[in-house]
């Protein structure tokens, strides 16, 4: 059977002109078209002034390639919790964490690929742990992941007092998250192919539908049958996995892992859900809100820097885009449910 | 039909307690085919317990289920799903935040190829329920979310995937309680239409007239103990609303 885009769409079956007015309802909408906007603005004013706004130029296109799938990767997995209705905001920690493990795993010796795949586990067993406390005990995942936060990061900073922490792997490993191919940086690619995935899990497979219904209403959901305690410990596992993958995409990068790191990634990363149409509440979103959300996240501090305004700026603007998105998503949201 | 036609389900003696609260005491119970039973009594009395422990959200401290006079044990959803059992509660049956599709098919989507969700088969199945069995009007698209949905039209989803998945039982437990007058008026009219179709089911509500007008049995409750069983025949509203009150 082929697929067709308005299946893909998942708005199959409406007339095109309801189609499209049930597109501009959601969320997501907003913020793409926000996006595109931001976007012609920035490649204009480059194109009008290419010496005082260097949007364009190769070292600035190739730094948000770089800078972006790092907060995009740990908000993929932040993203999906959140749709189960819950928050990891552990996430930083196991960042950091993820970089000591594979810096201090292959100077131990271990193969980069090995290294690679027990930082994997390790974020997934946080990750996991994280989700076992959360709904075995009831208390609420901001609280138990924030005990987790401190812990790891505890263990960081005992991990960073042992020594030198550099990560030099070989060419073939290296290039496999450094490396560009026809200008695209190897990072950025990485961030695409785990957002296409997580794209289809969430919105194409079972589970990803429990995880919607879970975060919609968790009692609903228990009523019809849906395992909800292991629905959501798979996101919890996966936010953690997606945190150690964007940690080993950075110390490939950097090569030395610091402790403080993954400072403030966990509201960073919740952040640019909510940019992207995700709700605090659960049960909303999509993950091409999260990839957006990212985006613009990204490209507002990067402006800000090119126009050289002062540092306290960035905060500021963050801040307000975050409010302005919190309202409006919420604003179309009840506009909807009329 | 005879009167004694093995019941589809039967609960013997249930009890159910919530710490030093005895919700349920010895309660005997029983569903037979095509047949909707009203099932009676004040506020606190039981009967959304006794739904509960059908519908294997709760399981009961003590007593026994019989399926077609087999014994059977109800301790979750599944089970309750696999005995053909289907419950609506007043609001709880559906995600608000999720489509129509989505909710139809919670926990029972259909799958392709790799475990991809079947999205044509499913869409397609359940604007063909929508609009061929309950035959609700208003309703274009199985993407609309469900909590732009009025109450009827939500009860109208509920019934249709009960119909759909085949379901032997349907437990509602007080579906009228959100609902204008003329959706009311329209899920008593399937509950007529569910009857003929073979499916029996168990009614819960405070309003006696739309008990009396639907249902065939009433098992009426009291403090946790079941205190009668009439049939339509034996009673008047009038009575129903007495032993109530009385109890
Ligand atoms: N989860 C629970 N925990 C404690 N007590 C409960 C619980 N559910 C019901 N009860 C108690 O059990 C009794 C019967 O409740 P219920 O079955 O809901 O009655 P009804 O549906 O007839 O109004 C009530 O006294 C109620 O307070
Ligand atoms: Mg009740």
């Amino acid at each position: 059977m082929t697929k067709t885009a308005s299946d893909l769409s998942g708005l199959a079956l409406q007339p095109r002109s309801r189609r499209w007015r049930d597109l501009l309802r959601e969320p997501v909408a907003s913020i793409c078209m926000l996006f595109i906007v931001f976007q012609l603005v920035c490649i204009v004013g480059a194109l009008l002034f290419p010496e005082a706004f260097r949007y364009l130029s190769p070292q600035n296109v190739s730094l948000l390639q770089r800078a972006i799938p790092v907060i995009g990767v740990v908000a993929l997995g932040v993203g999906l919790l959140m749709i189960t209705g819950e928050y990891d905001l552990s996430v930083g920690s196991v960042y950091t964490l993820a970089g000591y493990s594979m810096a201090m795993l292959y100077t131990a010796g271990v193969s980069p690929v090995v290294a690679l795949v027990l930082t994997l586990l390790i974020g997934i067993v946080i990750g996991i742990v994280n989700g076992i406390i959360t709904v075995k005990t009831g208390i609420p995942s901001f609280i138990a992941t924030m005990g987790s936060m401190l812990l790891v990061r505890g263990l960081v900073r005992w991990l960073s007092e042992m020594g030198s922490v550099s990560f030099r792997p070989g060419e073939a490993f290296a290039s496999l998250f450094t490396g560009s191919v026809f200008g695209v940086e190897a990072a950025f690619i990485w961030f695409i192919v785990l957002a296409l995935a997580a794209a289809v899990f969430l919105h194409r497979s079972k589970i990803g539908n429990h995880m919607y219904l879970v975060g919609g209403n968790e009692r609903t959901a228990r009523a019809v049958g849906i395992a909800t305690d292991r629905v959501k410990i798979v996101a919890f596992a996966l936010s953690g996995m997606a945190a150690a993958i964007a940690g080993v995409l950075s110390i490939t990068r950097v090569g030395t892992a610091t402790p403080a790191q993954g400072l403030g990634m966990e509201l960073r990363a919740i952040a640019v859900c909510v940019i992207g149409g995700l709700f605090l509440s659960g049960g909303r979103g999509t993950v091409l809100g999260i990839v957006v959300g990212a985006c613009i996240l990204y490209m507002v501090e990067d402006v800000l820097l090119l126009l050289r305004a002062p540092g306290f700026y960035l905060d500021v603007f963050v801040g307000a885009i975050l409010v302005i998105a919190v309202i409006a998503n919420t604003a179309l949201a009840r506009r909807s449910a009329k | 039909m005879n009167a004694v036609a093995t019941p589809l389900l039967e609960l013997k003696g249930i009890s159910k307690s919530y710490g030093h609260i005895e919700a349920l005491t010895q309660a005997d119970f029983d569903i037979r085919p095509n047949e909707v039973v009203g099932l009676l009594g004040d506020n606190g009395a039981g009967k959304s317990t006794l739904v509960k422990i059908m519908s294997g959200v709760e399981f009961p401290t003590s007593g026994k289920i019989f399926r077609d006079g087999k014994p059977a044990t109800i301790r979750s959803r599944k089970d309750s799903e696999r005995l053909g059992i289907e419950t609506i509660y007043q609001d709880s049956a559906l995600v608000g935040s999720a489509s129509i599709m989505r909710n139809f098919f919670a926990g029972r989507e259909l799958t392709k190829g790799p475990g991809l969700l079947d999205m044509q088969a499913m869409n397609a199945i359940v604007m063909d329920q929508l609009l061929n069995t309950v035959k609700i009007a208003g309703i274009d698209s199985p993407d609309i979310l469900v909590e732009t949905l009025s109450g009827g039209q939500r009860q109208a989803v509920a019934i249709a995937r009960a119909v759909y998945f085949k379901t032997a039982m349907l437990l509602l437990d007080e579906p009228t309680s959100a609902l204008s007058v003329r959706e009311t008026d329209k899920l008593l009219a399937h509950l007529g239409e569910l009857k003929a179709d073979g499916v029996s089911a168990v009614f819960i509500t405070h309003n006696l007239y739309h008990a009396y007008e639907s249902c065939d049995r009433f098992v009426i409750l009291s403090r946790g103990r079941v205190i009668r069983s009439l049939t339509r025949e034996e009673t008047t509203v009038r009575e129903l609303n007495d032993i109530i009150v009385k109890n």
